[in-house]
């Protein structure tokens, strides 16, 4: 099998498993203080050094991540926190944008039910968040913005630059969802002034069920779940240490080299369905994407059969066609750019990952273009 | 060597490729797969993904006057 679903999930790097075996096997015990025993002490330190990684990506300062299960408890402890820290004390308003994961989309929705307003952000024929739209939106009782680094189906990265310095300049905390992004992008705490910043292992070749959460130091945040005091008192439950050493040891793999690699397959690809099949529209924007992702629609074809006949063919990819999806409904991304469903029926997402080579990447678009003749010559949807 | 039949009558794209899919991974080599349908674009499908998964198509019958098709495949 040939996998390009790396967006969706990672396959796990042999050198992140052996970092995470000790503490299954050797150093076991919960994380304890230094009154407590020696392996516990040791748990401890794993656990901080691990964290002490995160902090080094992102030129954060101690004690500024926590751990999570992965960016959907992330993003949910993000939005709920601070929304829950600041509706007596600000407003209930919050901002996103359209075309956010579910973790951050959903979890607006469910605020909404609660009494919050939110205010869902156009983005523009590429997936650029309206800035203007932005700075328009916010009001004083707006509590939080968050806006994605890049976009899980169509690689759209935003500016957050831009983003950021609005909201320093509305004085809202900013959140980004950095889960497609995160190591495979530069993103500096100390140069952006973002407040929140989701981040999670299963999309770099690390363990899936941990992720991370970067919240700036004095950033007002109630706890999302009720428990023990672990994370600073932020995250209730035993800590995964295993995990955390694992997502630590997967940022330290990635390197310059490899993501210029992936990003060398993703052009292969968009140039090649582009240029030697017809009838083909590239979704998001050509030079502001995820280095590894490649999200085309081929017309008059339908994402569903696309993605079954590419695995009978050996090869592992995904749509945003209603089918598909477990929602079953057409892709919200491919809608909020302004497509129309046959758009989002249409489009299939090639992703990356450190386990890809060029020839896989030369293989699929062999394959594509057989199957998309094939089966616009049957196709009900097929120009006649 | 065992007779497995897929019945996907009234069924439209892409289920019937599914259970398809589904039966050709279940079903051993030299098992023949009867697969019985309607969907005209099923019809002309199903052999394609025969033919990527390297699977002998025997036989393509239509039925019923044309609203029926039947397809016969070696596993």
């Amino acid at each position: 099998m040939i996998y390009l679903d790396n967006a969706a999930c990672t396959r796990l790097d042999e050198r992140v498993l052996e970092a995470m075996k000790p503490y299954f096997f050797d150093t076991y015990a919960v994380a304890t203080s230094e009154f407590g025993y020696s392996m516990g002490i040791e748990s401890k330190e794993g656990l901080e050094r691990a964290r002490e990684g995160i902090i080094s990506k992102l030129e954060a300062g101690s004690g500024e991540v926590i751990f999570t299960s992965g960016d959907t408890e992330s993003s949910n402890t993000a939005l709920k926190g601070v929304a829950w820290a600041l509706k007596e004390k600000k407003g209930k308003h919050i901002i996103v944008s359209k075309i956010e994961d579910f973790s951050v989309l959903n979890t607006a929705k469910a605020l909404q039910k609660q009494g919050f307003d939110v205010t869902f952000l156009d983005v523009d024929a590429e997936g650029f968040a309206d800035l203007e739209g932005l700075r328009k939106a916010i009001t004083k009782e707006t509590v939080l913005v968050s806006i994605q680094h890049g976009n899980q189906e169509i690689g759209t990265v935003q500016d957050l630059k831009a983003i950021s310095e609005i909201c320093e300049e509305k004085d809202v905390l900013l959140h980004t969802d950095a889960t497609h992004s995160f190591t495979r992008l530069p993103l500096s705490v100390k140069e952006l002034p973002i407040d929140l910043i989701t981040m999670s292992a299963h999309t770099i070749h690390g363990p899936r069920g941990i992720g991370a959460l970067y919240i700036r130091k004095d950033t007002p945040i109630n706890k999302f779940m009720d428990g023990g005091f672990q994370e600073f008192n932020l995250r209730a439950g035993v800590e995964n240490i295993p995990g955390a050493v694992g997502f630590e040891k997967a940022v330290e793999l990635v390197t310059e080299e490899e993501t210029r690699q992936l990003k060398a397959m993703r052009d292969r690809v968009i140039e090649k369905s582009l240029s030697e099949i017809s009838d083909v529209t590239l979704n998001g924007s050509r030079e502001k994407r995820l280095p590894q992702n490649a999200n085309l629609t081929f017309h008059y074809v339908e994402g569903e059969s696309v993605t079954l006949h590419m695995d009978m063919r050996g090869f592992a990819v995904s749509t945003g066609s209603a089918c598909f999806s477990r929602s079953l409904e057409a892709s919200h991304v491919i809608r909020g750019i302004g497509g129309e469903h046959e758009r989002a029926h249409g489009s299939v997402r090639f992703t990356f990952g450190r386990y890809n080579r060029m020839e896989d990447a030369d293989a699929a678009i062999a394959a594509m273009s057989d199957i998309v003749a094939r089966l616009r010559e049957i196709s009900p949807l097929s120009r006649k | 060597m065992a007779e497995m039949e897929i019945d996907v009558r009234g069924q439209t794209c892409p289920t019937p490729l599914v259970k398809c899919r589904k039966a050709f991974k279940t079903a051993s080599p030299g098992d023949i797969l009867i697969v019985k349908g309607t969907h005209q674009a099923s019809k002309k499908e199903i052999p394609m993904a025969c033919e990527a998964m390297g699977l002998m198509v025997l036989e393509i019958e239509d039925k019923e006057g044309g609203e029926e098709w039947e397809i016969k495949i070696l596993r």
